[in-house]
């Protein structure tokens, strides 16, 4: 493998781990501050010690997702620095936002964390809400950064040469919308399912079932309700690649001839070479109508597009289908769960909790597949249609070994950060109810 | 609205190099005490530097974020020439974070306590002097910056520029100061024995610092190095250099009687002193390449992109810096504006 190749692999691999400690330093703050409301409303104690619970978890994970966002700002120019010359002030809008929302929230996490007794019990709950919003819109900034590499927009180009640079216009590029939608829902889908499956963990195997239960009430009710809405903006994003990305649109659903009423493909393999896809299911007119909304539209396929702008298409392809396959299975989890408020004999069956066992790691892996859509299904492009990725990478040789070194680094980080939260289970589980 | 992103930059530099440099050095004092000592300054820095000690990081992703959008040229330099040091940074960065928040939030205190521990205290060395090594190399005048990479060797391209006896130099003087700053900070956060500790530890640091800084003067000067000599014949460094030597005399004072309110005042001052001495002495070329000076002034981003930014860190700075402020005093951090204490 060549240089470029170690710098997108560390690039992917750097930014996969830190969406996951980004994802739940996001969304658990919304968790803590709902039982930490339930403490103050109720003074049931049980929600005092799990708001405490959730909150060393929340420490942890936004530390780790902080030092990993810290390298990942640096590793934008480090591994790209063709990249940042140009994009960096086109873009920088989103960046200095999110630095300031960054900000903000650690300030509020930094009150939220050492203020208990000692500021005033609502304007310390409110302090856990800051955490909350500030960890949303710093989420939407970045991606927003990401949609404009997805649909560049704010600037002429001619030879080369970018001007009349407009970082409002870039920062609301046409993309930003479904884009951040769609993620930050994710993140709420992905993490709600995660804590909710280890709370079901303890609840299968009846250790504290009062306080697990009160857990994972709360986190899969932001869960279900987000898994319920995601296809929908998923489809909000897919009509949108369509009409701006058709070579990505024809990657993902793996179409090689361009037809009118074109059917969706579920499963399948694709050869790259024999240009066909087999073994796949075939729903008539599908695809045309899920893209533009009209069931005998024109899809483009992909021989219609130069060689060398093609991505990788059966990657792409298998991503889409786990994300749309475990998508459509937690919106049914989603439904589930609704169902279970009116027939509480659900929550008696070992099954309904072994099911959201199985679940827990599902929305993450998804995630992480919709992220291999989007940024693999862009290439060869780093900014779609303007710059390619080989033009952006550095001229410094031996990027392997910054590869395995992250790798190393992350690994074990990953391994310490998982058997922390099991010592905090374990205390929660061990100590007394006061 | 350049001006405004000047400021920040400035501003975020010298806060990151404050703040920061403080939070380094509360591990630094602490990997050089006694056993007993270090527990002591491990809780008390916890105490002090806790309910910030993120933040104080985050005036490094401000200053990226700025360099990269208003100096886009200066910032692919930096990221292409100090790859490796700054990646050395990262690892350092990550260590000590992910160190700091298992040793405080880990639910079990057991023997796993004494890594994180060591870890701490190690990569709080490190991380400082391989920042002093990166702004050692972009001032050492050893970067060749070239397209024509194959005729180059790795090593004098990525290597040489930051691994070299001034770069080391840099780095040691940086991580002595966050020493300096930390010992100092310190003084006013504790009583008694510990408080004599402390001044005596303030005190070694601003020994190291002042033998450090001279010798740094002194090998760049014998080795002619463009950054030194032009430092040397420039008359406000050197004054401002001064100012801050005879600034020792009255810290030295406020550090035998314990004054922490002085004591902290006139520390900030010195750092920020020799700070601005070394960026005004060769202003606005604040990276020296071999050959050829990099200017911060030229390369800039359009003036559409200098105003937008200039306007969010107007709109950012006031959200924050009142929110930063009052945490500080909600939790005594800031004795300074406090008569009671000393
Ligand atoms: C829990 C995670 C999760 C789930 C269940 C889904 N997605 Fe997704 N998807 C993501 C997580 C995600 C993501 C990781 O968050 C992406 C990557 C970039 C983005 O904004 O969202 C994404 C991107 C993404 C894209 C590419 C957008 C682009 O390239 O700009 C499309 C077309 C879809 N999704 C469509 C769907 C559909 C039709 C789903 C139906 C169930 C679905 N996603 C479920
Ligand atoms: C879709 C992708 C991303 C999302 C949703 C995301 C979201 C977040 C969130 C919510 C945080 C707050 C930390 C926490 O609560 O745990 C965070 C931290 C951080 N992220 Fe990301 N991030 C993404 C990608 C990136 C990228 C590409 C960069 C680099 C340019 C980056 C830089 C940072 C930095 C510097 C921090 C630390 C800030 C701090 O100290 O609080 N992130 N990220
Ligand atoms: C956090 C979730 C993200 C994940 C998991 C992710 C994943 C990936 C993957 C798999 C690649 C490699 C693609 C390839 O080379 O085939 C990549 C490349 C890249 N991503 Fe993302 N990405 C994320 C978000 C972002 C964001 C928010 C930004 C920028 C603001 C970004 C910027 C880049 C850049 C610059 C590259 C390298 C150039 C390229 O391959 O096009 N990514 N990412």
């Amino acid at each position: 493998m060549e240089n470029l190749d170690f710098a997108r692999l560390q690039m992917a691999f750097t930014l996969g781990f830190h969406i996951i400690f980004a994802c739940i330093g996001m969304v658990m703050p919304f968790f803590m501050i709902v039982s930490h409301k339930k403490w103050l409303n109720t003074r049931d104690p049980i929600y005092l010690k799990l708001t405490k619970a959730w909150q060393k978890g929340v420490a942890i994970f936004f530390v780790t997702g902080a030092v990993s966002g810290t390298a990942l700002s640096f590793e934008l120019g480090l591994l790209w620095p063709g990249f940042m010359e140009h994009a960096g002030p086109i873009i920088g809008m989103p960046f200095s936002l999110e630095g300031a929302a960054f900000f903000v929230e650690a300030l509020a996490l930094g009150f939220y964390l050492y203020g208990w007794d000692k500021l005033p019990e609502k304007f310390h709950w409110f302090t856990g809400v800051i955490i909350g919003i500030s960890g949303v819109a710093s989420g939407i900034l970045v991606v927003s950064a990401n949609s404009w590499m997805n649909a560049p927009s704010g600037f002429d180009y001619n030879n080369g040469v970018f001007s009349n640079i407009d970082p409002v216009k870039a920062m609301l590029n046409p993309a930003w919308f479904t884009e951040a939608l769609h993620m930050t829902l994710a993140a709420f889908v992905a993490t709600s399912f995660a804590v909710a499956g280890v709370h079901a963990l303890q609840i299968f195997r009846k250790k504290q079932i009062e306080l697990h239960t009160k857990a994972f009430k709360i986190a899969i009710l932001f869960g279900a309700v987000a898994a319920i809405l995601q296809p929908i903006s998923g489809d909000l994003s897919a009509k949108d690649v369509a009409e701006r990305q058709p070579v990505k649109l024809a990657a993902l659903e793996a179409h090689y001839e361009t037809e009118k009423g074109a059917p969706l493909y579920i499963g399948g393999i694709v050869d790259e070479e024999k240009k066909e896809v087999s073994y796949k299911i075939e729903i008539p007119k599908a695809l045309s109508f899920l893209a533009f909304g009209d069931f005998d539209a024109e899809v483009k396929g992909l021989n219609d597009f130069p060689e060398d702008e093609l991505p990788p298409v059966a990657v792409v392809h298998y991503a889409f289908q786990i994300m749309v396959g475990i998508g459509t299975l937690l919106m049914l989890a989603g439904l589930l769960y609704f169902i279970s408020l009116k027939k509480k004999s659900l929550l008696e069956n070992r099954k309904f909790w072994l099911f959201f066992i199985f679940l827990a790691p599902l929305g993450f892996v998804a995630l992480e597949a919709g992220w291999v859509v989007t940024e693999v299904g862009r290439q060869p492009w780093i900014i779609h249609g303007i710059m390619k990725t080989k033009d952006a990478v550095t001229p410094m040789p031996g990027m392997k070994y910054s590869f395995y070194m992250y790798v190393l680094l992350y690994v074990v980080l990953g391994i310490t950060v998982t058997w922390l939260m099991n010592r905090q289970i374990k205390a929660l589980n061990s100590s007394k109810d006061s | 609205m350049l001006y405004v992103v000047l400021f920040f930059t400035l501003f975020s530099l010298f806060l990151y190099v404050l703040l920061g440099g403080a939070d380094f050095g509360a591990g630094i004092v602490e990997l050089f005490s006694s056993s007993e000592n270090k527990k002591i300054t491990r809780d008390t820095a916890y105490r002090v530097m806790g309910p910030v000690w993120e933040v104080n990081h985050i005036w490094l992703i401000i200053l990226i974020v700025i360099m990269w959008i208003a100096f886009p040229v200066y910032f692919n330099v930096i990221v292409i020439y100090m790859h490796v040091p700054i990646t050395l940074v990262l690892l350092g960065i990550t260590m000590r974070g992910v160190a700091f928040i298992f040793r405080h939030y880990d639910a079990v205190v057991d023997k796993s306590q004494h890594l994180y521990n060591w870890m701490f205290r190690i990569s709080s060395f490190i991380t400082p002097v391989f920042i002093g090594m990166t702004f050692g190399a972009l001032i050492g005048g050893k970067i060749i910056r070239t397209q024509d990479y194959e005729n180059f060797g790795f090593y004098e391209l990525f290597m040489a520029p930051w691994l070299n006896t001034f770069s080391l130099l840099v780095g040691l003087f940086y991580a002595a100061l966050c020493a300096f700053l930390a010992a100092t900070l310190l003084i006013g956060e504790t009583e008694g024995n510990d408080r004599k500790m402390y001044s005596r530890k303030s005190a070694y640091a601003t020994i190291v610092l002042v033998v450090i800084g001279f010798i740094l003067l002194v090998y760049g000067y014998y080795n002619e190095m463009v950054f030194i000599t032009d430092f040397i014949h420039n008359p406000v460094s050197i004054i401002a250099v001064s100012f801050s030597g005879i600034l020792l005399i009255p810290l030295w004072k406020s550090i035998r009687n314990q004054s922490s309110v002085w004591s902290r005042w006139l520390a900030g001052l010195q750092v920020v002193l020799i700070l601005f001495a070394a960026i005004y002495a060769h202003f606005p070329h604040i990276i020296i390449m071999a050959g050829e000076e990099l200017s911060l002034l030229e390369n800039i981003a359009p003036p559409s992109v200098i105003t937008n930014l200039g306007i969010m860190l107007l709109i950012g700075g006031s959200v924050i810096l009142p929110g930063l402020f009052n945490l500080m005093r909600s939790f005594n951090m800031i004795k300074i504006f406090n008569k009671n204490a000393n």
